[in-house]
């Protein structure tokens, strides 16, 4: 082993990772409140009595479930364009790809979450004159969400990885810039681990409150 | 005020009660007993529609209860309506079911405020008045997982009552309790039963149904045994059935 790291590389370019990680954030944030909201809608979709409802919401969740996200990604980005006309740019295409793909397990975890609840709970609520509604919103969500908040962080810190898929429709996220950034310094060695560190920078922390929170709410409750 | 007429109801294929007629008064103090599985249970939440039912009639104030009647055909009455009806009769659960991330004046407030939108300002002297009716104006502020059984319990009762019901309904009120703890709800269900409240109370507490009821059901198998003054039902009961009941729970 007598290689040399030349980590210096990383420095002088030290902007071409802001920028990356820049993409990358808002690819995260956009997939993530498309996956929470499409996610809260099939969630208590699949978990009505109303089959209706419920049927379309269960085929809708095992289909991304069961089919790889990349296959997901590229069909929105090649595909939807051809059979819909409406050409969506590289960052929108891997928001909704990745949106579409999170809301499927944000939908089983806010179904879990809503289960999980006692039944006493819907009967309280009813037998004080609450409908679904009411009754969903301000007595069953608060408890339920605490108990979705550890998946839920998961799914994001999952989803932020996803992101580098983005790089395949030519995303300038943070895989992206890294692997132009190779093609400009030929040094994949220290741009990889860099790229590693980054993530991990990104990463951590979110897990870290993840635990933080559950810890905090398993003692005030 | 409550008519109850050849109630039917069924989990899928289980026949749980099997034709019940009675008649609630108003004013009145109404106990159910019997044994565990006996319907009694369900035969409460029948009344506000928890359960649905799927045959026969419950009329409150003459208003048919969960379903509306149209052309001779019967549907389920609108989730308005049915909400308008519960908000008219106050529960207590078995198992309390008080929310446990509101404070004990929240869970009390929420109903008036949010259900029936009166004026927050009001609605907080009511409940404050409530708590202090059960013996809880020290603990306004507290969450209810810091209560014991009973002030929890005590909870439940002035949540159910901020809606200014006109019928109480009970479900096994004391029966999750610790026996020490049994007492102080007992008292405060006495306090409403002096105070005319109407009641149907369903219980496994013989002396306290007998001590403070107007009548008392006997329930077996989803059938009503017999229905009498608690004298009759305790001293001389006129049903064998209701006789071996009450000599098994006794001892």
């Amino acid at each position: 082993m007598d290689y040399v790291w030349h980590f210096g590389v990383i420095w002088d370019y030290r902007m071409v990772f802001v920028r990356g990680a820049w993409i990358t954030a808002q690819l995260t944030l956009y997939s993530t409140l498309i996956g929470l909201s499409l996610g809260l809608l099939f969630g208590l979709f699949r978990s009505s009595t109303i089959a209706v409802l419920r049927a379309p919401a269960a085929v809708y969740i095992e289909f991304f479930r069961a089919t790889p996200v990349l296959v997901q990604l590229v069909w929105i980005y090649y595909s939807l364009p051809i059979l819909t006309g409406l050409q969506l740019s590289g960052i929108a295409s891997v928001s909704v790809g990745l949106g579409l793909h999170a809301a499927a397990y944000f939908a089983e975890i806010f179904r879990a979450g809503i289960n999980s609840i006692d039944k006493g709970q819907w009967d309280a609520a009813r037998s004080i004159g609450m409908g679904y509604g009411q009754a969903m919103w301000r007595i069953i969500l608060p408890q339920a969400i605490r108990r979705m908040v550890p998946p839920f962080i998961n799914e994001f810190a999952t989803l932020i990885k996803l992101t580098t898929l983005g790089s395949v429709l030519a995303v300038y996220e943070l895989l992206h810039e890294a692997n132009n950034l190779i093609n400009n310094t030929y040094r994949p060695l220290e741009v990889y681990t860099a790229l590693a560190v980054a993530f991990a920078v990104l990463i951590y922390p979110i897990i870290l409150l993840s635990q933080r929170l559950e810890r905090h709410w398993r003692t005030n409750s | 005020m409550i008519e109850v007429r050849n109630l039917h109801k069924y989990y899928g294929a289980l026949h749980v009660l099997r034709g019940m007629d009675i008649d609630i008064a108003k004013g009145e103090v109404f106990s159910v007993i019997g044994p565990s599985g006996s319907g009694k249970s369900t035969f409460l939440r029948c009344l506000n529609f928890l359960e649905e039912y799927q045959q026969g009639d419950i009329r409150f104030d003459g208003r048919l209860v969960g379903y509306r009647e149209t052309a001779g055909k019967r549907l389920r009455a609108s989730p308005r309506d049915i909400a308008a009806v519960r908000t008219r009769m106050g529960m207590v659960f078995q198992s309390f079911n008080l929310f446990p991330h509101k404070t004990v004046l929240e869970n009390v407030m929420e109903g008036p405020v949010i259900v029936q939108k009166k004026p927050e300002a009001v609605v907080r002297k009511l409940a404050l008045d409530l708590l202090e009716q059960v013996g809880l104006s020290d603990k306004t502020d507290q969450y209810p997982s810091k209560l014991s059984g009973g002030q929890q319990q005590r909870v439940g009762i002035a949540r159910a009552l901020a809606m200014q019901p006109e019928v109480m309904l009970f479900d096994e009120p004391t029966s999750a309790l610790d026996p020490e703890l049994v007492g102080e709800v007992l008292d405060v269900m006495k306090a409403l039963a002096t105070g005319g409240m109407t009641m149907v109370i369903v219980t496994h507490e013989m002396s306290f149904a007998r001590e403070v009821s107007d009548r008392v059901m006997m329930m077996d198998e989803g059938l009503i045994i017999e229905v009498d003054r608690p004298e009759v039902i305790f001293g001389n009961p006129q049903q064998a059935r209701t006789a071996d009941f009450l000599r098994r729970v006794v001892h």
